[in-house]
């Protein structure tokens, strides 16, 4: 058994009138070592449950003590019906069942299971509405429908620490006719009213199940009752079938809930439910939310989840983060103040700071994730009177200054042989390992390190920007540093979306060259056709091989540029 | 020629003509037989320096063509060299670009003088020399450099074999000439001739006479017959001094590194494990596993039974699948597998040579990767037949 523990520190010295403050998010049990995540911290982003570029060894390298997986990246399409299938290779008894977290090698984290993608790209490429009876999961074989009952049994599988109760975000999008990109909606007051309804109605029922008893009951027999009236019209058609001949019994519809019955017994109190809050940009419905959802005491702590608040949002990019921080400031007000509150979608540092003097907990890490897909380095610092590491520096898009990151992709840093910042404890920068001018080389020349390098930089000094926020917090300076960080930092320039020019030159040279390879290599792959078949020559392979390589020597066949095409696919998302 | 090199041969089989060594280099040992990464831009596909010094790497190769269009001369000696430029504290070594002249330009002409090519910058014709390779591998400051030589494809025939292979020679003598720091930096030539046995003979002579620290057999693994390449290896490593290292370029089969050390060559170089490592392959003792594969979806096993890579002790193929070829995660994992793999085999081999149980080692590792004898490639039979390890019928009589 696992206990979830949320302590908050007495600050009370620091004699701070803002809401800011620290604790320590904690997971015991009894073969294990208690992991903790201290806050205000994050859960790290992760894509397919992997934290994006890092290997597990250098994940470990990081401090942050949990990590987000999104369900719908992770869940096959056979799935929960093939969880028989899942044991564990490294067990030490054969045949035991895997947990989620054996099978993304993260049991030394605290692992949040969540649905949704917590930072997901405009725009969003879902195009269905969740119901009455399922959400709708975007995963990467397309829409899926998950009904509670399937989220039930994939809980008791996957066995995480820490799971969002089932709930209704409004994350929709439209498509006309005259565009036919998918765009956000407003949604509507009755569905952000729905949207309440039903998801506290489905934390009940997770809640329910929770505890051993059966949350299902209802949904069951409004199922019976549409079953027999399903039934009941068949007979009718059978009987006037049967005039013709013999009919085919349809099979018993009992089997899959007897089931469904068996799983009920079996209380899962081991595994921490956390609820989302909704109410998008109603302020009524997100009071009625919180209120509401604070009430269900098993809840040990909230998820405000801003991603759906995007089609409300004013197109300003000045004006956007307030009017988020305000929705949240709505929710946070009506929440219990002992249980910890987690953000996603307010991941700049001085969003962070804003959303940390209101008194959420926690975030993720998916803001250092996309200034490494941008090839940028941070260098913002928190608690220093000057941008020291480097002056205003003009990035490619003319009108934006910055002196909270450099972009590697500029030509500048080519010469450049010093990290990307002194004193840097990162794999990158310490002892000057691996410096600008490297990391510039290996953007131009399409090599995977880069973004190694760079993932390791940025989430470093995300971690190190939370651990001085916190000791802020305690030794009372918080309110006076976060000033600070906003005068000599400002806020974070637009993401436009738009590649590097560097980026774009390279990526159109290689373009050509990569389908070459891709094709030849499509060849190796047939002619391998997996394990290789007893009886099966290997020359064969090699024959494939070298008509991959055109008659090259392998070892000085050209390299450049191949793994692009896996990377591309990645960054297409 | 100087030598900044050591070679320490530790045994020898008594049976083929493998033999275990130590080579010495300005940046550590190296224990032969050896295959080396190729990193071909100054990085190896995504793995970190440290990752790879954790997986037993000692010495990896970069590509002088590659480093010297990018980062660049100028770069590479303000930095001072390519250990520095890419955090790298351990052996490296260089070609001498001419392949890439000839295989990646299409206007590339040879002359007497060097390799003319376009500029793939500007268009501008330009001309890489003996002189110029060495400048640019002794900025990069491999442990190893390869002398320039004229390429032909291992499929040619004719007068221009012969041609190539004395100009290798001539080239040769200018890279000697050229090469700025034979103190810390060891130049090996490279044997040219094509598939005939007179001019390779030929070649091995005069090349011998330079007496360059170390000697590859080059112009092979270009789709030429099996059975032609395992017996032009052969025949070097016979006239090639024994007392130098001996490197085959460009072999990185697993079946091919085996029958090579028993022909006895002592270092190897691929781009293959790598490379099929960032299209979903994964490199087993029984074959490769293309973990694409939809039949991989419920396999929850590691990719190799006892491999100590931080691939097998972490995740499944079931979980593998699911991110080969679309997180950049999948291909660092496959590729560290892959090295690591390559890597055992060497020092499995190693041992075996050591401990003289080298040919049994040969039938154990066969019988594993096809199962069946029916199987074997005939060229493998024939070659290791050559050095007295009979495949079809050599298990019983040892048993």
């Amino acid at each position: 058994m696992s206990s979830f523990s949320f302590k908050l520190q007495d600050n009370s010295a620091a004699k701070s009138h803002l809401h800011a403050r620290t604790g320590t998010l904690a997971i015991a049990s009894a073969h294990q070592e208690k992991r903790q995540i201290d806050t205000p911290g994050c859960f790290m982003y992760s894509i397919k449950g992997s934290v994006p570029h890092l290997t597990p060894d250098n994940l470990r390298q990081q401090t942050f003590g949990g990590v987000n997986v999104a369900m719908e990246q992770i869940l096959q399409t056979d799935q929960p019906q093939s969880f028989s299938k899942w044991t564990n290779p490294f067990a030490p008894e054969s045949q035991k069942l895997m947990s989620v977290a054996d099978y993304l090698h993260l049991q030394d984290l605290i692992l949040l299971c969540d649905f949704h993608d917590s930072a997901p790209l405009e725009p969003f490429s879902k195009r269905a509405s969740n119901t009455d009876y399922h959400v709708v999961l975007s995963t990467p074989k397309g829409i899926r429908q998950l009904t509670l009952e399937d989220y039930l049994k994939i809980v008791r599988h996957y066995r995480p620490d820490i799971v969002a109760a089932l709930t209704d975000s409004i994350l929709e999008t439209t498509q006309t006719a005259g565009n036919p990109t998918p765009h956000k909606k407003v949604p509507s007051q009755k569905r952000v009213r729905k949207s309440v309804d039903r998801s506290l109605k489905w934390l009940d029922q997770v809640l329910e199940e929770r505890q051993g008893r059966d949350g299902m009951a209802e949904d069951r027999k409004k199922e019976q009752e549409k079953r027999t009236k399903r039934e009941k019209k068949q007979k009718a058609r059978d009987a006037k079938n049967a005039v013709d001949g013999d009919t085919e019994m349809t099979p018993a519809a009992n089997e899959d809930q007897e089931e469904g019955n068996a799983f009920v017994s079996q209380p899962w109190t081991d595994i921490t439910v956390f609820a989302h809050v909704q109410g998008a940009h109603m302020k009524e419905e997100r009071i009625r939310s919180a209120q509401e959802t604070a009430r269900r005491d098993q809840v040990q702590g909230f998820i405000i989840d801003t991603n759906d608040l995007w089609a409300t949002l004013s197109k300003e990019h000045e004006k956007r983060s307030g009017e988020i921080l305000a929705h949240v400031q709505t929710s946070l007000t009506h929440l219990p103040s002992e249980k910890p509150k987690m953000v996603y979608g307010v991941r700049t540092p001085e969003d962070v700071l804003k959303a940390v003097a209101m008194g959420v907990d926690l975030f993720d890490t998916s803001y250092p994730y996309q200034l490494t897909e941008d090839g940028k380095a941070s260098l913002y610092e928190y608690g220093v009177e000057a941008a020291a590491a480097a002056p205003s520096i003009p990035t490619t898009n003319k009108s934006v200054v910055t002196n909270r990151w450099i972009n590697l992709w500029d030509e500048e840093h080519a010469d450049q042989f010093k990290p990307i910042m002194e004193g840097c404890e990162c794999y990158a920068c310490k002892g000057n390992r691996h410096t600008r001018a490297y990391i510039n080389h290996l953007l131009k020349t399409h090599e995977m390190l880069a973004t190694v390098l760079l993932m390791g930089h940025n989430m470093h000094q995300y971690s190190l920007f939370f651990s001085k926020v916190r000791e802020s917090i305690q030794d009372g300076t918080f309110e006076a540093k976060a000033t600070l960080f906003s005068e000599v930092f400002g806020i974070e320039p637009e993401s436009t979306g738009e590649k590097h020019e560097a980026q774009i030159a390279v990526e159109a040279a290689l373009q050509k060259r990569n389908q070459r390879l891709e094709t030849a290599e499509e060849g190796v792959v047939e002619a391998i056709g997996g394990a290789v078949p007893a009886g099966q020559p290997v020359s064969k392979m090699e024959d494939a091989e070298q008509q991959a390589s055109k008659k090259k020597r392998p070892s000085q066949e050209v390299e450049e540029g191949v793994d692009i095409a896996a990377k591309e696919k990645a960054l297409k998302k | 020629m100087k030598s900044a090199l050591k070679w320490d041969i530790l045994a020898k089989c008594s049976t083929t003509k493998a033999r275990a060594a130590v080579l010495t280099l300005p940046h550590g040992p190296v224990n032969a037989p050896v295959f080396m990464p190729v990193g071909t831009q100054g990085t190896l596909k995504g793995i970190t320096p440290d990752q790879i010094e954790g997986l037993g790497c000692q010495i990896m190769l970069n590509n002088t063509y590659h480093l010297g269009l990018r980062p660049g001369q100028e770069l590479l000696d303000a930095c001072g060299g390519a250990h520095t430029f890419q955090g790298w504290n351990r052996n490296l070594l260089t070609d001498s670009g001419g392949f890439q002249m000839v295989s990646l330009l299409k206007l590339a002409e040879i002359t007497e003088q060097g390799v003319q090519f376009e500029s793939p910058h500007d268009g501008s014709l330009m001309l890489l020399t003996p002189e110029h390779s060495m400048s640019l591998q002794n900025s990069i400051g491999a442990d190893i450099m390869m002398q320039l030589d004229d390429v032909v494809s291992s499929l040619t025939t004719g007068p221009r074999v012969e041609e190539a292979m004395w100009r290798s020679i001539r080239w040769l003598d200018r890279c000697i000439k050229a090469h700025k720091k034979p103190e810390t930096q060891n130049l090996f030539a490279i044997i040219q001739g094509g598939l005939d046995p007179v001019l390779r003979k030929k070649c091995i002579e005069e090349m011998v006479k330079r007496d360059t620290p170390g000697y590859a057999i080059g112009g092979l693994s270009g789709g030429e017959e099996k059975d032609k390449f395992w017996r032009v290896v052969s025949q070097c490593t016979d006239l090639m001094p024994r007392e130098k290292p001996i490197y085959c370029m460009g072999v990185g089969y697993a079946e091919d590194l085996v029958v090579c050390v028993a022909l006895g060559v002592d270092m190897f170089d691929c781009v293959f494990p790598t490379r099929t490592a960032r299209f979903g392959n994964a490199l087993t003792s029984t074959g490769t596993l293309s973990l694409r594969q939809a039949k991989f979806k419920d396999d929850f096993r590691p990719i190799e039974e006892g491999c100590d890579c931080i691939a097998c002790k972490s995740y499944t193929r079931a979980y593998l699948y699911t991110i080969v070829t679309k997180e950049t995660v999948g291909c660092h994992l496959i590729s560290i597998h892959n090295t690591a793999y390559q890597l055992r085999l060497m020092r499995q081999i190693r041992e075996s040579i050591i401990e003289d149980r080298f040919p049994q080692y040969i039938h154990k590792f066969f019988k594993d990767l096809f199962v069946e004898k029916s199987a074997y490639p005939e060229w493998v039979v024939n070659a290791l037949k050559s050095v007295n390890v009979d495949l079809i019928e050599g298990d019983k009589q040892q048993a």
